[in-house]
C-alpha cells in the first residue's frame, strides 16, 4: 500500500514536533516585540515611556560594559546564553518519541513503548510460572532489558528467559530492532526473612 | 495526526535560540574581557550615530517623523503577523470528510451515502466490545492529499499487541468488505494513564 504516506505517519507518530518550545518561543518573541512597538510608538506621540523608552534603552545597550551591577548583567547574559542553547538543542536533536513501529502488511502500527514491555513481561511470567511482580521489563530506542527475581531457593534458567524474551520480540518485527539483555536480581537478606 | 510544519517549527527555534545565545554570550563577553568591551562601545557609538544620521536624512518634511522609525515600526508589525500565522497554523490538522460507499443517486429513495463519521462509530463500537481495549479512537485524515485511518487503542495493561493489532486489522478487513474501500490505516498503540489505572487482568465474567 502507500508506503510513502506510511512512512510519513509513522516518522511524524515517533518524533516529537516541537511545537510547545515553538510556541513558547514564539509567544517570548511577540511579546518583546509589541512592547517595543508600543514604547517607539509613544515616544513618537511625545508620551512618557511604560518602562524605558527608546532612548533609555540605547544608552543603556552602549553602555553595557560600565552597567552596574556586574554580578546581574553576567548572570543575566548567561540565563539567556542557556535559554538559547536549550532552544538549539531543541531545534536540531532529533526528538525521539519512546515508541516502536511494528511491521505489519498493509498497515503502519505505532506502539508505545510501556505496551511492549507490560506484554513482554505478562508474556515471560506466563511461560517460565515467574509472579508478573517478579518481573520488570524496561524498553528504549534499541534495547530491552529484564529483570527478574527470581523465587527463593528456585534457581533461574536465566538462558530459558532470555530465549523466550527474544523469540516474543521477534515475533513484534520492531522497527528499529532491540537487543534483549536478561538479569537476573538476587533477592536481599532481609526479603528472605520476612 | 495533523499537518504541522515541523521543519518551520524547528528552524524558528533554532533562529530565536541562536540569537538568544549570541546575545546572552556577548552580554557575558563585555563584562569579562575589556577588549570586547571596548569593541562594543565603539561599534554602538557608531551605530548610534549612523541610526541618528538616518533618521535626521529620512525626516517627512514639516513633521517630527522619520520614514526610519515607521519603517522599523512596519517590520515589527510584519513579524509579529508572521509570527502570529506561525502560532495558528500548528493548531488544527485536516480531518477528511471522506465518502465511504455512495450509490449516487440510483436508489428511488434518494442517495445513501457512508461518511467517516458513520465508519468511525462502528469501528470504536466494535472496540468497545472486546475487554482488553480500555479506549479507542477513530479518525480520518487527509494526507499529503490521501485519506487514512487513524485509529488509536489503548489496551489493558500486558496485552499484547500483536493481539491487539490483529485485532484491529480484522476489524479494518471486515470494514473494508462491507464498504467496499479499503482505506490505508494507521494503528497506534498507546500506554498510559487509563492502562495503569485499570486493573490489568481482563475480568472473567
Amino acid at each position: 500500500m502507500s508506503t510513502p504516506v506510511f512512512r510519513r505517519i509513522v516518522r511524524r507518530e515517533t518524533h516529537s514536533p516541537r511545537t510547545v518550545a515553538m510556541i513558547i518561543a514564539v509567544v517570548i518573541l511577540i511579546v518583546a516585540l509589541v512592547y517595543a512597538g508600543v514604547e517607539i510608538v509613544l515616544h513618537l506621540l511625545a508620551q512618557p515611556a511604560l518602562l524605558w523608552g527608546p532612548a533609555a534603552v540605547s544608552a543603556w545597550i552602549v553602555g553595557l560594559p560600565t552597567a552596574q551591577p556586574t554580578s546581574a548583567v553576567v548572570a543575566g547574559g548567561i540565563v539567556l546564553a542557556l535559554i538559547g542553547l536549550a532552544f538549539v538543542v531543541l531545534a536540531l536533536a532529533p526528538g525521539r518519541l519512546p515508541k516502536h513501529q511494528m511491521n505489519w502488511a498493509d498497515r503502519a502500527v505505532v506502539v508505545d513503548n510501556g505496551v511492549i514491555a507490560s506484554s513482554l513481561a505478562q508474556h515471560l511470567s506466563d511461560e517460565t510460572g515467574i509472579a508478573r511482580d517478579n518481573i520488570s521489563v524496561g524498553v528504549s530506542h534499541r534495547r530491552v532489558d529484564v529483570t527478574v527475581t527470581p523465587r527463593p531457593g528456585v534457581p533461574l534458567d536465566e538462558e530459558r528467559v532470555r530465549e523466550l524474551a527474544e523469540t516474543e520480540m521477534e515475533s513484534y518485527q520492531l522497527t528499529p530492532s532491540v537487543k534483549t539483555r536478561v538479569r537476573p536480581l538476587r533477592r536481599q537478606e532481609s526479603d528472605l526473612n520476612s | 495526526m495533523n499537518n504541522t510544519n515541523r521543519a518551520l517549527n524547528r528552524i524558528i527555534l533554532l533562529l530565536i535560540g541562536i540569537v538568544s545565545l549570541l546575545l546572552g554570550a556577548a552580554a557575558v563577553a563585555v563584562i569579562v574581557w575589556p577588549e570586547a568591551a571596548e569593541f562594543w562601545t565603539r561599534a554602538g557609538k557608531a551605530i548610534g550615530a549612523w541610526i541618528e544620521q538616518a533618521i535626521e536624512a529620512t525626516m517627512i518634511g514639516g513633521t517630527t517623523l522619520s520614514w526610519l522609525t515607521l519603517a522599523v515600526l512596519a517590520l515589527i508589525l510584519l513579524l509579529v503577523i508572521l509570527l502570529i500565522v506561525a502560532l495558528v497554523r500548528t493548531i488544527g490538522g485536516s480531518r477528511s470528510h471522506m465518502v465511504f460507499r455512495s450509490n449516487g443517486q440510483e436508489n428511488p429513495l434518494g442517495r445513501l451515502t457512508i461518511e467517516e463519521g458513520f465508519v468511525s462509530d462502528a469501528l470504536k463500537y466494535s472496540l468497545g466490545q472486546r475487554s482488553e481495549i480500555l479506549f479507542s479512537n477513530v479518525t480520518a485524515n487527509d494526507i499529503r492529499n490521501q485519506p487514512v485511518m487513524h485509529v488509536s487503542v489503548t489496551p489493558r495493561q500486558n496485552t499484547s499487541p500483536r493481539h491487539v493489532t490483529e485485532d484491529v486489522d480484522q476489524l479494518v478487513i471486515n470494514l473494508a468488505a462491507m464498504t467496499g474501500r479499503d482505506v490505508p490505516t494507521f494503528i497506534s498503540i498507546h500506554s498510559g494513564f487509563r492502562a495503569k489505572l485499570a486493573r490489568d487482568q481482563r475480568r472473567l465474567a
